[in-house]
């Protein structure tokens, strides 16, 4: 098999309408592009702080580059968990969409999405780089970077929220084109994240304009610490879903066609995703358990609510294992795991998808640990947390992007991917130095050992009687981190590569899945579109969910509800901090 | 002709079982979660006291209200004690208690954000400028016991350790 014959190859005659499309094409590529490139200045950070927690201080050597381990670790966290994830995301869900409709997107607002975002980028990269605002990712104040930094968030928080607008276009045109009919699946689950997104982003968005820009700009002079806290959650916890729903979207929509199978349940997609919207918004403050001043009663309501959102990614757990179980036997798949090794393996694009899958059964059940309150206060804070996201958005969400990435490459620029070998290879050694570097953080945690922490800066002696009983642990943390390296290089040198790469005589297709029942779901670009349409015999469910506006609506004021009563006494009993730079 | 016939066959038979495990699925996974929540709330409800309660707001972080830093008597066993975070440092320590005591922390902080935890313990309190919050802990067994800052606090942020001894009988 050679490397240009997956993931599906459609007729040259798809790009008919050439020139219609190029530009969609590359304003496509560009956010993958920007998107990507943060991840490589993160992902090559990453190990340092692997290394790190095994007791290796590479971070004097670097002083020109990073002057401190807690400026590598804000650029880190940054690039990888808002500038990677936005942009790959904010392009995937308008793109997407728009071929699965056949219709021209608002190119002036994706663009505009594009610059704000990119533009916010830079003004991050600045006020990092020079060591202004080593506040990390979650720039709790009263720590106070510079007005760079935070207009720069701003810019960002705010370009990431530019899809929705399009996204109703795209929505309401196609309505208005086939009265009655479902909306397609792909756009169905990219307009509900983005719903979520625009109800979540409002957390930071205040925080951001009312207390910390004038702050940063000298028009005020104190902040209350622990407001902004609480508006950041409410923003912090919707985010990994943010994170998530942009790799749902793939493996329910795009995967089962490139193993060779159907999707196996439509409405349940929808309903999954449905459920994400509402229950992900109001819990925001469970990343709260351990601060003082709300009630313990909201407390145990919060706990609730947190673990009613990991039934979506159960009904996700299943419907995805049965698409896939369902592929393997087409295959010729048989008996008890045969299905599973069935799969086409050797495409690198389904390999690495199917890999962040396994990983996130895992970092499922860890969200749960995390969820319940007692076991919260064990595990909170400890490197445990980062070993929990390191599985979830650092794996099923980042190995599902690169997996994407490589159908996708091909697919825009129209060259071939540079090495499927590699690719695979990337895809493995990512799947595997996360596994053993999770496995340690989140045994570290649990003897103790606080994420965020030079603790190679430490004395030895100190070091060993604090974090020794950890020691293990931290040895796979190190190990771990190194093999993610290799995975790192093989990756960008597959994903740099194929930007120069020969050309294909025919353009792979975006391999848009069918659910049973349904019809032929790839579009037809410039003629009819046609979506992923719902099984008729249980599309009564599909047409309940529909109502988008109403699921909204319902999500905001449950929203309003739960945090009304958390900020109230923050209201009542003001303070008023003043800003520290001490990094 | 026969083997799309066959394959949709397939399909139509994998497509009527995959709908009723799939409610069976739905079934057990509320189930699951709902016996989950029952479970975690009565740990809660049985361990109370790590659960962080809220012992007061003053408007000026720095404000700390005297004494700071002592221990003071409130029962047969039982002892409360005002933590202060400050960068990069706990006061007071390191504290010495009997085993067997039971600590009421009162912890705040007078700059940044810190988090107050005692390794090896549930205990686990955000240190919030101008907010106190409040937990008590029962220490059942002696010797020494870290205080881990695991809030990032700046540059000292890791070397903000401290220590309790817990005092017992040597047996
Ligand atoms: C090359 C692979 C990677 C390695 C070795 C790595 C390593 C680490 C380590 C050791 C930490 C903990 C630092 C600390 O708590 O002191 C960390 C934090 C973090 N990582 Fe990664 N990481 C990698 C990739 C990723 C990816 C792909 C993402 C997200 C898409 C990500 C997002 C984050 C975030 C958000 C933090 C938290 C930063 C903070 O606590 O302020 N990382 N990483
Ligand atoms: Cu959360
Ligand atoms: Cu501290």
């Amino acid at each position: 098999m050679s490397a240009t014959a997956f993931p599906t190859v459609l007729p040259a005659s798809i790009d008919a309408p050439a020139d219609a499309l190029a530009p969609q094409r590359r304003t496509m590529l560009a956010f993958l592009v920007w998107g990507f490139s943060a991840l490589m200045i993160g992902a090559m950070i990453g190990p340092l702080q692997a290394l790190n927690y095994g007791g290796v201080n590479a971070y004097p050597s670097l002083t020109p580059l990073l002057k401190t381990y807690y400026q590598g670790l804000t650029i880190h966290g940054v690039l990888n968990a808002y500038i990677f994830t936005f942009f790959v995301t904010c392009g995937l869900l308008v793109y997407l969409p728009a071929r699965e409709l056949g219709l021209m997107p608002n190119m002036a607002l994706w663009r505009g999405c594009f610059a704000a975002m990119a533009l916010g980028t830079l003004m991050l990269l600045v006020a990092m780089f020079d060591n202004s605002s080593s506040v990390l990712w979650t720039f709790y104040p009263p720590l106070k970077g510079s007005a760079w930094f935070y207009l720069g968030m701003t810019l960002v928080v705010a370009g990431s929220l530019m899809p929705l607008p399009i996204l109703l276009d795209l929505r309401a045109r196609w309505k208005a084109r086939r009265p009655g009919e479902i909306t397609p699946l792909v756009t169905y689950m990219s307009l509900t994240t983005m719903l979520m997104w625009a109800l979540a982003g409002g957390g930071a968005l205040i925080e951001l304009v009312v207390q910390l820009n004038p702050w940063a700009l000298g028009f005020t002079d104190t902040v209350d610490p622990i407001v902004a806290r609480t508006l950041f959650w409410w923003t912090g916890h919707p985010i990994v879903y943010f994170w998530l729903m942009p790799a749902y979207v793939s493996w329910y929509g795009l995967l089962s066609k490139q193993i060779g199978g159907k999707l196996v349940s439509d409405p349940m997609a929808r309903l999954s995703f449905a459920l994400l919207l509402i229950f992900s918004l109001p819990v925001g403050s469970h990343h709260q358990f351990t601060d003082p001043g709300f009630s313990p009663i909201w407390r145990g309501i919060l706990t609730a609510l947190t673990l009613s959102v990991a039934l979506p990614s159960l009904i996700t757990a299943f419907t995805i294992g049965l698409s896939l179980e369902y592929a393997g036997r087409l295959r010729g798949g048989r008996g008890f795991i045969g299905w599973f090794t069935a799969l086409p393996w050797r495409d690198p694009s389904v390999a690495a998808q199917v890999l962040a899958m396994l990983t996130f059964i895992f970092g499922g059940a860890g969200g749960i640990v995390n969820g319940s309150w007692e076991l919260n206060n064990i595990v909170h804070n400890t490197t445990w947390v980062p070993g929990h996201f390191h599985i979830t958005v650092g794996t099923a969400s980042a190995l599902t992007f690169m997996g994407v990435a490589f159908w996708m490459l091909p697919h825009l620029t129209g060259q071939r991917l540079l090495s499927r070998r590699l690719a695979l290879a990337s895809a493995w050694l990512w799947f595997t130095g996360m596994s053993v570097f999770a496995l340690g953080m989140h045994w570290a945690g649990l003897h103790g050992v606080p994420r965020r922490a030079w603790v190679s800066m430490l004395p030895r002696s100190v070091y060993d009687r604090v974090y020794g009983d950890a020691h293990l642990a931290l040895i796979l943390v190190a190990v771990g981190g190194c093999i993610l390296w290799l995975a790192t290089i093989a990756f960008y040198t597959v994903f740099l590569g194929s930007l120069a790469t020969r050309r294909l005589d025919r353009r792979p297709a975006i391999p848009f899945a069918q659910a049973f029942g349904g019809r032929e779901s790839y579009a037809l670009d410039g003629g009819a579109p046609v979506g992923v349409v719902a099984h008729p015999s249980v599309s009564k469910l599909a047409r309940a969910l529909e109502h988008l506006g109403l699921i909204t609506a319902f999500t905001a004021l449950a929203t309003a509800a739960a945090y009304v009563p958390i900020f109230w006494p923050f209201l009542q009993n003001a303070t008023a901090a003043h800003g520290w730079k001490v990094w | 002709m026969s083997e799309s016939a066959a394959s949709s066959e397939f399909e139509d038979a994998f497509h009527k079982a995959a709908e009723r495990h799939e409610r069976v699925w739905v079934f057990v996974a509320v189930l699951m979660l709902t016996l989950l929540l029952a479970g975690t709330m009565f740990l809660v409800v049985y361990a109370y006291g790590v659960v962080v309660r809220t012992a007061g707001f003053r408007r000026d972080p720095a404000a700390i209200e005297a004494p700071e830093g002592s221990i003071a008597k409130t029962g047969p066993n039982a002892y409360t004690v005002t933590i202060v975070a400050r960068l990069w440092r706990w006061s007071p320590s390191p504290l010495r208690i009997p085993k067997g005591a039971t600590v009421t922390f009162r912890v705040t902080s007078a700059d940044v954000l810190h988090g107050f935890a005692i390794q090896g313990t549930t205990v686990n309190v955000t240190a919030v400028p101008g907010i106190t919050g409040s937990v008590s802990y029962t220490f059942n067994r002696s010797g020494t016991f870290n205080i881990v800052c695991n809030e990032y606090c700046g540059l000292e942020h890791q070397g903000m350790l401290g220590r309790i001894v817990v005092e017992g009988d040597p047996a």
